[in-house]
């Protein structure tokens, strides 16, 4: 009964976020980009997960842009933005986002992500670092971590139970049934197989870019690394990782929290990264 | 008609209570179940079942590929297809197939299958397969971009084939400075190709097209295999031709024994434990390996699928498999081949358990008794 009042409440929230962001389709070199913005302020990238939550505009969406500029773009391959021909791998997706900032006119932003978004975030500032103004990752692949498997995600992706567990600190949690719901339409489950797809094609061959931990010395802002201290998926040892390899970075762990703090642990999520970016 | 007699080479030695234990028998299970030595015989005994496949008159035998699993022990088909060339000296040899795109570079497959022809004095026939589902998992094979890789193996190792070496390769995924291998095929312009399905669109138009041989994989409703080849007729129809039957294959297992009730109490244990133990884990398949178009209906299908099916009932409503005395069997096998319009009957038995003179036992039946008469 908790959980049906608190999917009632995020439910209100949602619509009543909704107004706060305005999609749009933008050409960025021949791919068509769903890209969804809102708020004032400093311009504030947001990359999302392998869940493609930037589908919609949530209400973390809309806390962000109660501070910042908030762009939120759809990665080629999820739902209605194309290019994902033009996509063979991780670095494809950075030349993607360096594109749209050139054709959107930013020199500079607050660049972050999650997960897959966390990853592509870092494969930007280590090629343009000079358009990096603030940096957050969190709960990110991209690295080799010895002894620090990733979750077993493409083995599972179809068992519910296991995803929720891999995903969530709390399980049983509104959120974690709210995102995995038990009855799925059709129309949900190409989108998801559309995600699945667009994820595979990054990590199946290697779920990890072999030079990026090299690279990573040439990031010049300052950098924020957040992460579920109970991720299943990627856990905090990647944490751990970048930020042994970004000088002067910092890693805040979320308590009770999964691989999804922006959903989880939303209130702390915006909090931190929105503190970090506006310091 | 063609028959050709199918191995799947299945490990037998599952424990009891797998079903409940395991959720997979490819890519999970633990390869501690395997048993060399046991491993050593098994071979033995499935190579003289394909070697008397020949003996007996079958028009030809078949081997697959299949990694990281009990369902089937050839990892590498290629190396029992070159045993099976110095075991046998008329039947063809069906390789089908290799998985182009576990393949680098694919010429290992042009080097490969030109050995096999030639050491069999021409008697391959070349099965060219994108792969199942769990060979990406077994391999870390990206599945996404699987379709484009195998259509451009494919057109490389036909060049290789038909075009004098050397000469420069380039597409999207495979570059080669020096395409020449050495031996080339005995069979001119190439050994037929055959291209196993399991109902997309896509394949189906994709064979009709270059004229390749469609191999309906077995473990499907009568009704799927109804209407996949009315679907690859048309498919051949729009390609400005009438399909030869020879270019459309129904595999299905049969199983011959001297009375109806015979048949069943001595394959039905068999069939069981293939279905409900090897078949475990088989529909696994990665994101991007299909469209999200036929994704969906492969979701949809799943009800036809030989997995699915809980009774005797189904399997014999649905022709699963083809079970009973020779005269049973005839009478089936005679109805269904015509009726489907098909010119290959890919068949089999050995599912795993049947016990090895069991597996000989039917296929002497078959060959005496029925297929004289069908054919």
């Amino acid at each position: 009964m908790l959980n049906f009042l608190k999917k009632l409440h995020y439910g209100a929230r949602v619509m009543l976020s909704k107004s706060g962001g305005q999609p749009e389709t933008i050409d960025i070199c021949g791919r068509s980009t769903v890209m969804t913005h809102g708020g004032q302020g400093e311009p504030f990238l947001y990359l999302h997960s392998a869940l493609g939550e930037s589908m919609m505009w949530l209400p973390f969406h809309q806390a962000f842009a109660k501070k910042f500029k908030v762009y939120s773009p759809l990665h080629p391959g999820f739902g209605h933005s194309g290019g994902f021909e033009q996509i063979a791998d991780i670095e494809d997706m950075a030349f993607h986002y360096i594109d749209m900032l050139d054709s959107l006119g930013l020199e500079q932003v607050c660049l972050g992500g999650v997960s897959l978004g966390g990853w592509i975030a870092a494969e930007i500032a280590v090629r343009w670092p000079e358009r990096v103004k603030k940096l957050w990752i969190a709960d990110a692949p991209g690295l080799w971590v010895e002894g620090a498997s990733l979750g077993e995600l493409f083995r599972f992706s179809q068992n519910r139970d296991k995803m929720r567990e891999m995903l969530f600190h709390d399980p049983a949690g509104a959120m974690a049934t709210m995102v995995i719901k038990d009855q799925v339409d059709e129309a949900t489950m190409l989108n998801a197989y559309q995600a699945m797809t667009v994820l595979a094609r990054m990590i199946w061959t290697r779920p990890y870019d072999p030079k990026l931990a090299a690279r990573l010395r040439r990031i010049a802002c300052p950098t924020l690394l957040v992460w579920g201290d109970h991720d299943k998926l990627v856990p905090p040892a990647y944490g751990e990782a970048y930020q042994k390899l970004i000088a002067g970075s910092e890693l805040r762990l979320i308590k009770d929290c999964g691989h999804l703090p922006m959903l989880e642990k939303e209130a702390e999520f915006v909090d931190v990264i929105s503190k970090f970016c506006l310091a | 008609m063609k028959y050709f007699f199918f191995h799947l080479m299945s490990w037998p030695y599952l424990p009891a209570d797998f079903d409940q234990m395991h959720d997979s028998a490819w890519i999970w299970l633990s390869n501690s179940h395997y048993d060399p030595v046991k491993g050593h015989n098994l071979y033995r005994e499935y190579i003289n079942t394909l070697a008397y496949a020949d003996e007996l008159g079958f028009d030809g035998i078949c081997v697959n590929e299949h990694h990281q699993n009990a369902y089937g022990l050839m990892p590498s088909p290629n190396v029992i297809a070159g045993a099976l060339t110095q075991r046998t000296q008329k039947c063809k040899i069906a390789v089908i197939g290799n998985a182009l795109p576990l393949y680098n570079p694919p010429l290992r497959v042009a080097e490969e299958f030109a050995m096999l022809d030639v050491m069999s004095n021409g008697r391959l026939i070349a099965g060219m397969v994108i792969g199942g589902g769990p060979e990406y998992f077994a391999y870390q094979i990206e599945p996404t971009t699987a379709r484009e890789r195998y259509r451009e193996a494919l057109d490389l190792i036909l060049k290789a084939w038909t075009t004098p070496g050397p000469f420069e390769w380039h597409s999207k995924h495979y570059y080669y400075r020096y395409v020449n291998p050495w031996p080339t095929p005995l069979q001119k312009p190439h050994p037929p190709i055959w291209i196993p399905g399991v109902g997309s669109q896509e394949t189906i138009d994709f064979v009709a097209q270059r004229r390749y041989a469609y191999m309906g994989i077995p473990y499907f409703h009568i009704d799927v295999f109804r209407r996949v080849f009315g679907q690859f007729r048309e498919a051949c129809q729009k390609a400005g031709y009438t399909a030869d039957p020879a270019q459309m294959g129904w595999g299905v297992p049969i199983y011959v024994a001297e009375t109806d009730k015979q048949a069943r109490e001595e394959f039905e244990p068999a069939m069981w434990y293939f279905i409900k133990n090897l078949l475990k884990g088989i529909g696994m398949t990665p994101p991007g390996y299909t469209s999200p178009k036929s994704a969906a209906v492969i979701l949809k299908n799943q009800k036809h699928f030989l997995y699915k099916q809980e009774t005797w009932a189904d399997i014999e409503n649905g022709v699963f498999a083809i079970v009973g005395s020779p005269e049973t069997v005839r009478q089936k096998l005679e109805h269904y081949q015509k009726e489907l319009g098909v010119g290959v009957v890919l068949t089999g038995c050995q599912t795993g358990t049947l016990p090895h003179h069991l597996a000989r036992k039917s296929m002497e039946l078959l060959a005496r008794e029925v297929l004289p008469k069908v054919r």
